[in-house]
């Protein structure tokens, strides 16, 4: 199991590397002129890193949820995050709010997801604990709602910002650069040292509460304790460069089939193959079309998933 | 040996329990469970007890009365040190979880963080699953699913076992290892058993039978003493013959019902 983490991070750092170098220009990083010195410093590392932490963030915070939930279709969306924060960047786009300069859509999103986490969670609460399905389906009814307004908002605008919050939307990494980063590094770092550092209660949970209580943990309190912890990774990843599906969801079940089930090795493994998997589709989304980019949302979806219909042809085994 | 001069490790004080305001489940319930002691939590479907189990076991906190382990309250414990005397298994295990055997038995050692002596592998020799250990749940018989759970147990070191129902849906064979086991792990380890049932001749096996009625005790005691025709006829509401033969254990005959 080991020699495998190890092949998954060697595999992340090659990817990473790669996604810097190449693009519609190739930069050989041992002889760079001005010009590609300033393509790699300020347009594709701060790119590269926010992919990569988008990627973590998604990739572990899926993991947790599919534990915390004990479901396998639960992916850090399900919890109506993102429709909350897609609804709060997407009036700050089309009201060409400008106070926070380039920060005001990433702290309208950030602070949608945060409003929306709480709110399915303080639905989710009841006799002093979380209740998976509560959480499911306060989450699933608020998407329901947001995304409807979302529409709403959408189909009566008929401002030129339509487009940029219909990319935004679809997950838009063309706006990373190196401001941002440091916020969204503190909350992804935080949100995945605290999962692994709970993933004893993790596989506790995903047993069920009566065993998370006879191993020795409080099953409300670490249910409560990852379920912060991933919504908050979850609302920096979304005001980072919006939504990007497919990783959230299955990148945890590829994972189970490289390392297992044991949150402790599929935690970090989750987190590196989100990062490595949206590092690459950031890579063809700017590289396949040049000038054009494609959301990294859609490349995500279409390389990512034929990979995983295979798996499931191939290996019989698919819970959380 | 009388159970009173055993040391206790669980005393349960006029306990009692509702989930509702309305309605009381279980009522000034008393009884304690000794080092080595194997007792059978006898009582029809809905009579309280996997409830008494989960108060037992500290998952439920008492609406009133006292529950004491090694004589401090057991709410007094941290979760942790808990666990590394009591452990629980529910009745129904979810057999679709991801984890391999071996890593399931594992978690046993998730209390410590220094590991005790035993190790997984011993854990799962014990129980005679080591050649399954990187099997799943889904593939074992009931039986082997139970066992796995017990050798989890094992390895959390804990001295008292609260087992809800771990003889339902398993076909004799099993039902017999399983009792076997747990006598050879008392034998060996000294621990102590509570172990909900609701098959009566399996109730005759124990040396100690709690006879439960509505969130009641009817009786308490060595199960020839207090299972009497008329106390099990008001407990589960069918007509019962107890037969015994010389020189053999009493069973109960239910032919009467049909």
């Amino acid at each position: 199991m080991k020699i495998k983490m190890l092949i998954i991070i060697l595999i992340s750092i090659l990817i990473f590397g790669i996604s810097l170098v190449i693009g519609p220009r190739i930069i050989n990083p041992f002889d760079m002129d001005d010009i590609s010195r300033e393509i790699l410093f300020f347009i594709r590392a701060p790119r590269a890193v926010v992919a990569v932490l988008m990627g973590m963030a998604l990739g572990a915070s899926g993991a947790v949820l599919q534990g915390i939930l004990r479901n396998p279709l639960a992916d850090p969306y399900i919890l109506g995050i993102s429709s909350g924060a897609s609804l709060s960047a997407a009036l700050a786009i089309l009201g060409g709010l400008t106070f926070l300069g380039t920060f005001t859509v990433p702290v309208f999103a950030f602070t949608g997801a945060v409003i929306t986490g709480g709110i399915v969670g303080m639905m989710g609460w009841k006799k002093g604990g979380l209740w998976p399905e509560r959480l499911l389906l306060a989450g699933v009814g608020l998407s329901f709602l947001f995304s409807g307004l979302l529409m709403l908002i959408m189909s009566i605008s008929t401002d030129e910002g339509l487009r940029k919050a219909m990319l935004w939307i679809f997950g838009d990494l063309s706006m990373s650069e190196w401001s941002r980063i440091p916020y969204g590094m503190a909350f992804v770092t935080a949100g995945t040292v605290i999962s692994v550092a709970r993933a004893k209660a993790l596989n506790a949970l995903i047993l069920g509460d009566e065993f998370t209580h006879s191993l020795g943990f409080s099953p409300r309190k670490e249910r409560s304790v990852l379920f912060v912890s991933v919504g908050l990774m979850t609302a920096a990843s979304v005001s980072l460069g919006g939504m990007i599906g497919f990783i959230g969801l299955l990148v945890p079940h590829i994972m189970r089939f490289f390392i297992g089930s044991d949150s402790k090795l599929l935690l970090p493994a989750s987190a590196l193959g989100g990062g490595a998997l949206l590092c690459i589709a950031d890579l063809i989304s700017r590289s396949i079309l040049p000038p054009m980019e494609l959301p990294a949302g859609i490349i995500t979806a279409i390389i990512g998933s034929p990979y995983f219909l295979y798996l499931l042809r191939r290996k019989n085994v698919l819970s959380i | 040996m009388s159970s009173a001069s055993k040391p206790m490790i669980l005393e349960l004080n006029d306990v009692c329990f509702s989930y509702s305001k309305v309605e009381s489940l279980i009522y000034n319930l008393s009884f304690s469970i000794g080092e080595g002691e194997f007792i059978g939590l006898l009582g029809a479907n809905g009579s309280g007890k996997s409830t008494i189990l989960k108060l037992a076991s500290g998952i439920l906190k008492p609406l009133s009365g006292d529950l004491r382990l090694w004589g401090k309250p057991l709410h007094s414990y941290m979760n942790r040190d808990r666990a590394k005397l009591i452990s629980y298994l529910p009745q129904t295990l979810d057999i679709t979880v991801p984890f391999t055997i071996k890593e399931l038995v594992s978690m046993g050692l998730y209390p410590y963080d220094i590991p005790p002596a035993m190790s997984v592998y011993d854990a799962l020799e014990m129980v005679g699953l080591r050649d399954k250990e990187g099997a799943h749940l889904a593939d074992l018989s009931g039986g082997e699913r139970r066992r796995t759970f017990i050798a989890m147990t094992l390895l959390q070191g804990a001295g008292l076992l609260l087992l809800d129902e771990p003889l339902a849906n398993l076909d004799l064979k099993y039902q017999v290892e399983l009792i076997r086991l747990l006598r050879k792990l008392r034998k060996d380890r000294n621990i102590s058993v509570v172990m909900a049932l609701h098959d009566i001749n399996i109730a005759l096996q124990f040396e100690k039978v709690v006879l439960i009625k509505d969130g009641k005790i009817l009786g308490i005691g060595p199960p020839e003493y207090i299972l009497s025709e008329e106390l099990i006829r008001n407990a589960f509401d069918v007509d019962v013959r107890i037969i015994r033969q010389q020189g053999e254990k009493a069973y109960i005959s239910y032919e009467n019902n049909f």
